[in-house]
Protein backbone atom coordinates (compact mmCIF):
# COMPACT_ATOMS: atom_id res chain seq x y z
CA UNK A 1 0.00 0.00 0.00
CA UNK A 2 1.42 3.74 -0.57
CA UNK A 3 3.73 4.24 -3.19
CA UNK A 4 3.15 1.12 -5.50
CA UNK A 5 0.13 -0.19 -4.42
CA UNK A 6 -3.52 0.85 -3.06
CA UNK A 7 -4.63 4.55 -1.69
CA UNK A 8 -1.54 6.30 -0.21
CA UNK A 9 -1.47 8.39 3.12
CA UNK A 10 1.84 10.85 2.92
CA UNK A 11 3.08 14.12 3.88
CA UNK A 12 4.97 16.38 1.31
CA UNK A 13 8.53 17.81 2.00
CA UNK A 14 11.26 19.26 0.03
CA UNK A 15 14.67 19.24 0.61
CA UNK A 16 17.07 22.64 1.10
CA UNK A 17 20.75 22.48 0.31
CA UNK A 18 23.44 21.54 -2.72
CA UNK A 19 23.76 18.14 -3.90
CA UNK A 20 27.38 16.97 -4.48
CA UNK A 21 28.59 17.39 -7.82
CA UNK A 22 30.12 14.61 -8.38
CA UNK A 23 29.80 10.36 -8.31
CA UNK A 24 26.49 11.29 -5.90
CA UNK A 25 25.18 7.65 -6.82
CA UNK A 26 28.18 6.30 -5.27
CA UNK A 27 28.32 8.82 -2.38
CA UNK A 28 24.63 8.31 -1.79
CA UNK A 29 25.26 4.06 -1.99
CA UNK A 30 28.20 4.45 0.53
CA UNK A 31 26.18 6.93 3.15
CA UNK A 32 22.61 4.77 2.54
CA UNK A 33 24.84 1.51 4.09
CA UNK A 34 26.26 3.78 6.64
CA UNK A 35 23.10 4.43 8.10
CA UNK A 36 21.49 1.40 6.98
CA UNK A 37 19.19 -0.69 9.25
CA UNK A 38 20.94 -2.83 12.49
CA UNK A 39 18.78 -5.06 14.08
CA UNK A 40 18.32 -4.12 18.22
CA UNK A 41 20.17 -6.21 19.88
CA UNK A 42 18.11 -8.19 22.47
CA UNK A 43 20.77 -7.85 25.40
CA UNK A 44 20.92 -4.24 25.13
CA UNK A 45 19.08 -2.05 26.73
CA UNK A 46 17.96 -0.23 23.28
CA UNK A 47 14.36 -0.28 21.98
CA UNK A 48 14.28 0.91 18.83
CA UNK A 49 16.45 0.89 15.69
CA UNK A 50 15.60 2.82 12.35
CA UNK A 51 17.70 2.84 9.34
CA UNK A 52 17.51 2.37 5.16
CA UNK A 53 17.01 -0.97 3.72
CA UNK A 54 16.78 -2.06 -0.17
CA UNK A 55 13.08 -1.29 -1.58
CA UNK A 56 12.92 -4.86 -2.58
CA UNK A 57 14.37 -6.06 0.78
CA UNK A 58 13.95 -5.38 4.24
CA UNK A 59 16.64 -7.38 5.37
CA UNK A 60 19.38 -5.83 3.07
CA UNK A 61 21.22 -2.79 3.71
CA UNK A 62 23.30 -2.47 0.86
CA UNK A 63 23.19 -0.80 -2.45
CA UNK A 64 24.83 -0.75 -5.82
CA UNK A 65 25.41 2.58 -6.92
CA UNK A 66 23.72 2.37 -10.37
CA UNK A 67 20.12 1.33 -8.56
CA UNK A 68 20.23 4.37 -6.13
CA UNK A 69 18.64 6.77 -8.81
CA UNK A 70 15.63 5.81 -11.17
CA UNK A 71 16.12 6.50 -14.67
CA UNK A 72 13.36 9.19 -13.72
CA UNK A 73 15.55 10.93 -11.74
CA UNK A 74 14.01 9.48 -8.24
CA UNK A 75 15.61 8.09 -5.20
CA UNK A 76 13.04 6.03 -3.61
CA UNK A 77 13.76 4.94 -0.10
CA UNK A 78 12.77 2.49 2.23
CA UNK A 79 13.24 3.53 6.23
CA UNK A 80 12.56 0.07 8.77
CA UNK A 81 11.47 1.24 11.91
CA UNK A 82 12.09 -1.93 14.85
CA UNK A 83 10.84 -1.43 18.58
CA UNK A 84 11.24 -4.30 20.95
CA UNK A 85 9.03 -2.54 24.14
CA UNK A 86 8.12 -5.26 26.37
CA UNK A 87 4.43 -3.79 27.36
CA UNK A 88 4.26 -3.07 31.43
CA UNK A 89 1.56 -5.06 32.45
CA UNK A 90 3.27 -7.88 30.96
CA UNK A 91 6.56 -7.25 32.64
CA UNK A 92 4.38 -6.61 36.01
CA UNK A 93 3.29 -10.65 35.48
CA UNK A 94 6.21 -12.36 35.12
CA UNK A 95 8.06 -9.76 37.52
CA UNK A 96 5.37 -11.43 40.35
CA UNK A 97 5.05 -14.77 38.77
CA UNK A 98 9.19 -15.27 39.30
CA UNK A 99 9.27 -13.17 42.23
CA UNK A 100 6.48 -15.75 44.20
CA UNK A 101 8.90 -18.26 42.22
CA UNK A 102 12.21 -17.12 43.51
CA UNK A 103 10.60 -16.56 47.28
CA UNK A 104 9.09 -20.43 47.42
CA UNK A 105 12.91 -21.51 46.27
CA UNK A 106 14.93 -19.50 49.02
CA UNK A 107 12.29 -19.83 51.52
CA UNK A 108 12.01 -16.18 51.88
CA UNK A 109 8.57 -13.76 52.39
CA UNK A 110 9.74 -10.91 50.43
CA UNK A 111 13.10 -9.25 48.34
CA UNK A 112 14.99 -6.26 49.32
CA UNK A 113 14.04 -3.16 46.88
CA UNK A 114 17.58 -3.58 45.35
CA UNK A 115 16.66 -7.50 44.87
CA UNK A 116 13.75 -6.67 42.94
CA UNK A 117 15.57 -4.48 40.75
CA UNK A 118 17.80 -6.79 39.85
CA UNK A 119 15.05 -9.62 39.36
CA UNK A 120 13.36 -6.75 37.41
CA UNK A 121 16.52 -6.33 34.98
CA UNK A 122 16.76 -10.53 34.77
CA UNK A 123 13.19 -10.45 33.66
CA UNK A 124 13.39 -7.95 31.15
CA UNK A 125 16.17 -9.43 29.50
CA UNK A 126 14.22 -12.44 29.54
CA UNK A 127 11.37 -11.13 27.86
CA UNK A 128 13.47 -9.23 25.05
CA UNK A 129 14.97 -11.88 24.11
CA UNK A 130 11.87 -14.17 23.75
CA UNK A 131 10.09 -11.79 21.89
CA UNK A 132 9.90 -10.35 18.12
CA UNK A 133 10.77 -6.59 17.48
CA UNK A 134 7.50 -4.69 15.66
CA UNK A 135 8.84 -3.89 12.30
CA UNK A 136 7.81 -1.09 10.22
CA UNK A 137 8.06 0.07 6.56
CA UNK A 138 8.28 3.59 5.36
CA UNK A 139 8.65 4.50 2.10
CA UNK A 140 9.58 7.98 0.72
CA UNK A 141 9.70 8.96 -2.85
CA UNK A 142 12.51 12.11 -3.53
CA UNK A 143 12.43 13.85 -6.82
CA UNK A 144 15.90 15.04 -6.77
CA UNK A 145 15.37 17.52 -9.70
CA UNK A 146 12.57 18.92 -8.10
CA UNK A 147 13.82 18.55 -4.56
CA UNK A 148 10.10 16.98 -3.78
CA UNK A 149 9.95 14.27 -1.18
CA UNK A 150 6.78 12.33 -0.66
CA UNK A 151 7.05 10.26 2.66
CA UNK A 152 4.44 7.60 3.18
CA UNK A 153 3.23 8.32 6.36
CA UNK A 154 1.31 10.85 8.11
CA UNK A 155 2.52 10.17 11.62
CA UNK A 156 4.68 13.04 13.33
CA UNK A 157 6.56 10.54 15.22
CA UNK A 158 7.62 8.55 12.17
CA UNK A 159 8.17 11.87 9.84
CA UNK A 160 10.59 13.05 12.91
CA UNK A 161 12.56 9.71 12.61
CA UNK A 162 12.60 9.94 8.75
CA UNK A 163 13.82 13.57 8.65
CA UNK A 164 16.84 13.05 11.45
CA UNK A 165 17.95 9.96 9.04
CA UNK A 166 17.33 11.93 5.82
CA UNK A 167 19.38 14.81 7.15
CA UNK A 168 22.13 12.82 8.55
CA UNK A 169 22.18 10.66 5.13
CA UNK A 170 22.32 13.33 2.70
CA UNK A 171 23.57 16.03 4.43
CA UNK A 172 20.64 17.72 3.57
CA UNK A 173 17.60 19.46 5.24
CA UNK A 174 14.12 18.77 4.83
CA UNK A 175 11.23 20.94 4.82
CA UNK A 176 8.11 19.98 5.33
CA UNK A 177 5.37 21.40 2.92
CA UNK A 178 2.65 23.59 3.66
CA UNK A 179 0.72 25.95 3.42
CA UNK A 180 3.31 28.92 2.62
CA UNK A 181 6.43 26.20 1.06
CA UNK A 182 3.34 25.25 -0.89
CA UNK A 183 3.41 28.64 -2.53
CA UNK A 184 6.97 29.22 -3.07
CA UNK A 185 7.14 25.73 -4.98
CA UNK A 186 4.63 26.91 -6.78
CA UNK A 187 6.35 29.73 -7.92
CA UNK A 188 4.83 32.83 -6.03
CA UNK A 189 7.33 35.55 -5.74
CA UNK A 190 9.00 36.41 -2.43
CA UNK A 191 6.94 39.39 -2.43
CA UNK A 192 3.90 38.31 -2.94
CA UNK A 193 4.21 35.73 0.34
CA UNK A 194 5.68 38.37 2.49
CA UNK A 195 2.16 40.20 1.42
CA UNK A 196 0.52 37.38 2.60
CA UNK A 197 1.24 37.62 5.94
CA UNK A 198 -0.21 40.65 6.73
CA UNK A 199 -3.58 39.57 5.57
CA UNK A 200 -5.90 38.87 8.61
CA UNK A 201 -8.50 35.55 8.46
CA UNK A 202 -12.18 36.45 7.35
CA UNK A 203 -14.90 35.99 9.59
CA UNK A 204 -17.62 34.46 6.23
CA UNK A 205 -20.49 34.60 9.04
CA UNK A 206 -19.90 38.53 9.88
CA UNK A 207 -18.62 39.84 6.40
CA UNK A 208 -22.01 41.48 5.96
CA UNK A 209 -21.89 43.43 8.66
CA UNK B 1 14.49 30.00 -0.37
CA UNK B 2 12.81 31.97 2.85
CA UNK B 3 9.55 30.99 2.84
CA UNK B 4 8.57 28.88 5.67
CA UNK B 5 5.27 27.47 7.23
CA UNK B 6 4.68 28.80 10.25
CA UNK B 7 1.74 26.71 11.52
CA UNK B 8 0.48 29.31 14.10
CA UNK B 9 0.33 31.75 11.71
CA UNK B 10 -0.68 30.18 8.63
CA UNK B 11 -3.15 27.74 9.83
CA UNK B 12 -6.32 29.93 8.95
CA UNK B 13 -5.08 29.84 5.34
CA UNK B 14 -5.85 26.59 4.65
CA UNK B 15 -9.53 26.35 6.46
CA UNK B 16 -9.93 29.55 4.46
CA UNK B 17 -9.14 27.53 1.09
CA UNK B 18 -11.38 24.60 1.85
CA UNK B 19 -14.25 26.59 3.26
CA UNK B 20 -13.89 28.94 -0.35
CA UNK B 21 -13.43 25.75 -2.21
CA UNK B 22 -16.77 24.33 -0.53
CA UNK B 23 -18.35 27.36 -1.61
CA UNK B 24 -16.78 27.09 -5.43
CA UNK B 25 -17.76 23.78 -6.21
CA UNK B 26 -21.62 24.46 -5.26
CA UNK B 27 -21.50 27.84 -6.70
CA UNK B 28 -19.47 26.42 -10.06
CA UNK B 29 -19.60 22.67 -9.28
CA UNK B 30 -19.58 22.00 -13.45
CA UNK B 31 -15.48 23.04 -13.82
CA UNK B 32 -13.09 25.10 -12.27
CA UNK B 33 -10.45 26.24 -14.77
CA UNK B 34 -6.64 26.02 -13.68
CA UNK B 35 -3.55 27.16 -15.55
CA UNK B 36 -1.86 24.72 -16.97
CA UNK B 37 -4.13 21.89 -16.14
CA UNK B 38 -7.67 23.15 -17.48
CA UNK B 39 -10.74 22.20 -16.29
CA UNK B 40 -11.27 19.88 -13.06
CA UNK B 41 -14.60 18.92 -11.37
CA UNK B 42 -14.37 19.34 -7.49
CA UNK B 43 -16.95 17.85 -4.60
CA UNK B 44 -16.81 16.48 -1.62
CA UNK B 45 -16.23 13.14 -0.07
CA UNK B 46 -18.36 11.51 3.09
CA UNK B 47 -16.26 13.63 5.79
CA UNK B 48 -16.19 17.06 6.85
CA UNK B 49 -14.58 18.24 10.01
CA UNK B 50 -14.93 22.63 10.46
CA UNK B 51 -13.44 23.83 13.69
CA UNK B 52 -13.04 27.54 15.18
CA UNK B 53 -9.52 28.71 15.73
CA UNK B 54 -8.98 27.62 19.18
CA UNK B 55 -11.47 25.23 19.56
CA UNK B 56 -9.86 22.26 18.57
CA UNK B 57 -11.99 19.04 20.08
CA UNK B 58 -14.92 21.34 19.94
CA UNK B 59 -15.22 21.08 16.07
CA UNK B 60 -18.00 19.37 14.03
CA UNK B 61 -17.25 15.90 12.25
CA UNK B 62 -19.94 15.64 9.59
CA UNK B 63 -20.44 12.12 8.31
CA UNK B 64 -22.71 11.39 5.15
CA UNK B 65 -22.81 10.90 1.79
CA UNK B 66 -23.04 14.77 1.29
CA UNK B 67 -21.83 15.83 4.03
CA UNK B 68 -21.79 19.64 2.65
CA UNK B 69 -25.76 19.35 2.65
CA UNK B 70 -26.39 18.77 5.98
CA UNK B 71 -27.82 21.19 7.90
CA UNK B 72 -25.01 20.82 11.09
CA UNK B 73 -22.20 21.62 8.00
CA UNK B 74 -24.15 24.81 7.00
CA UNK B 75 -24.85 25.46 10.82
CA UNK B 76 -21.34 25.46 11.96
CA UNK B 77 -20.47 27.72 9.02
CA UNK B 78 -22.61 30.00 10.90
CA UNK B 79 -20.90 29.88 14.35
CA UNK B 80 -17.71 30.94 12.29
CA UNK B 81 -16.72 27.78 11.78
CA UNK B 82 -14.63 26.68 9.26
CA UNK B 83 -13.22 23.91 7.12
CA UNK B 84 -10.13 21.90 8.75
CA UNK B 85 -10.51 18.57 7.10
CA UNK B 86 -12.55 16.90 4.58
CA UNK B 87 -12.21 14.16 1.49
CA UNK B 88 -12.33 15.92 -1.60
CA UNK B 89 -13.03 14.28 -4.97
CA UNK B 90 -11.50 15.49 -7.99
CA UNK B 91 -12.38 14.62 -12.27
CA UNK B 92 -9.66 15.87 -14.57
CA UNK B 93 -10.96 14.56 -17.58
CA UNK B 94 -11.11 10.83 -17.41
CA UNK B 95 -9.42 11.14 -14.66
CA UNK B 96 -10.75 10.17 -11.12
CA UNK B 97 -9.16 11.30 -7.38
CA UNK B 98 -10.21 11.20 -3.92
CA UNK B 99 -7.69 12.54 -1.07
CA UNK B 100 -8.39 13.42 2.38
CA UNK B 101 -7.07 17.19 3.17
CA UNK B 102 -5.63 18.20 6.16
CA UNK B 103 -5.91 22.36 6.36
CA UNK B 104 -3.37 22.62 8.96
CA UNK B 105 -1.04 20.42 8.41
CA UNK B 106 -1.22 19.85 4.52
CA UNK B 107 -0.90 16.32 4.32
CA UNK B 108 -2.96 13.95 2.10
CA UNK B 109 -4.75 11.11 3.60
CA UNK B 110 -5.63 7.86 1.86
CA UNK B 111 -5.44 9.07 -1.99
CA UNK B 112 -7.22 7.05 -4.10
CA UNK B 113 -5.71 7.62 -7.72
CA UNK B 114 -6.89 5.98 -10.80
CA UNK B 115 -5.81 2.61 -11.92
CA UNK B 116 -2.03 2.03 -13.39
CA UNK B 117 -1.89 0.61 -16.23
CA UNK B 118 0.98 -1.05 -16.41
CA UNK B 119 2.03 -4.23 -14.74
CA UNK B 120 6.01 -3.54 -15.21
CA UNK B 121 7.39 -2.60 -11.79
CA UNK B 122 9.74 0.39 -12.90
CA UNK B 123 7.04 1.48 -15.20
CA UNK B 124 4.32 1.48 -12.88
CA UNK B 125 6.57 3.23 -10.64
CA UNK B 126 7.08 5.91 -12.96
CA UNK B 127 3.28 5.94 -13.48
CA UNK B 128 1.96 6.29 -9.92
CA UNK B 129 4.57 9.12 -9.65
CA UNK B 130 3.28 10.98 -12.64
CA UNK B 131 -0.27 10.54 -10.72
CA UNK B 132 0.58 12.11 -7.78
CA UNK B 133 2.23 15.12 -9.40
CA UNK B 134 -1.28 15.45 -11.14
CA UNK B 135 -3.11 15.08 -8.26
CA UNK B 136 -0.51 17.79 -5.89
CA UNK B 137 -1.05 19.82 -9.12
CA UNK B 138 -4.64 19.82 -9.44
CA UNK B 139 -4.86 20.92 -5.20
CA UNK B 140 -2.01 22.99 -5.40
CA UNK B 141 -3.45 24.63 -8.14
CA UNK B 142 -6.19 25.17 -6.59
CA UNK B 143 -4.77 26.65 -3.67
CA UNK B 144 -3.01 29.35 -5.64
CA UNK B 145 -6.25 29.81 -7.46
CA UNK B 146 -7.85 30.86 -4.06
CA UNK B 147 -4.24 32.64 -3.05
CA UNK B 148 -4.12 35.09 -5.63
CA UNK B 149 -7.84 35.74 -5.72
CA UNK B 150 -7.35 36.23 -1.41
CA UNK B 151 -4.83 38.69 -2.26
CA UNK B 152 -6.60 40.77 -5.35
CA UNK B 153 -8.40 43.40 -3.01
CA UNK B 154 -11.16 44.01 -5.44
CA UNK B 155 -11.92 40.58 -6.62
CA UNK B 156 -11.88 39.17 -3.12
CA UNK B 157 -14.29 42.22 -2.06
CA UNK B 158 -16.80 40.29 -4.40
CA UNK B 159 -16.39 36.92 -3.24
CA UNK B 160 -16.20 37.50 0.76
CA UNK B 161 -19.57 39.10 -0.06
CA UNK B 162 -20.94 36.73 -1.81
CA UNK B 163 -19.60 34.36 0.59
CA UNK B 164 -21.22 35.88 3.28
CA UNK B 165 -24.62 35.25 1.89
CA UNK B 166 -23.21 31.86 0.98
CA UNK B 167 -22.96 31.14 4.65
CA UNK B 168 -26.03 33.08 6.24
CA UNK B 169 -28.82 31.97 3.62
CA UNK B 170 -30.56 28.59 5.01
CA UNK B 171 -30.20 25.79 2.83
CA UNK B 172 -33.61 24.51 0.75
Amino acid sequence: MGLLNGSASYSRFVTLGELPEEAVEQTWADALEANGFREIQPHSEEDMSAGWVRFDDAFESSWVPAEVIESSGVVVLRMRIDTLKIPAVTLKAHLIAVEKDRMKKLQRDKFTKTERDQIKVEVKKDLRVRSLARMQLIEAAWNIGSGELRLFSTSKTIAGTFVELFEKTFSLSLRPVGAITVLWLRGMSEEDLERLESLESERFHLAGR
Amino acid sequence: MSANDNADRTSWLGREFLTWLWFESERNSTHIELENIGAVAVDFGQSLVLEAPGLGADGNTVKSDAPTQAEEARTALRTGKKVAKTRILVDHGEQHYEVSFSAETFTFGAAKLPTVLTSVDDERLDERLALFDRLEAILDGLYVKFVRLRMDDEAWAEVRAAMYRWVVTPTE
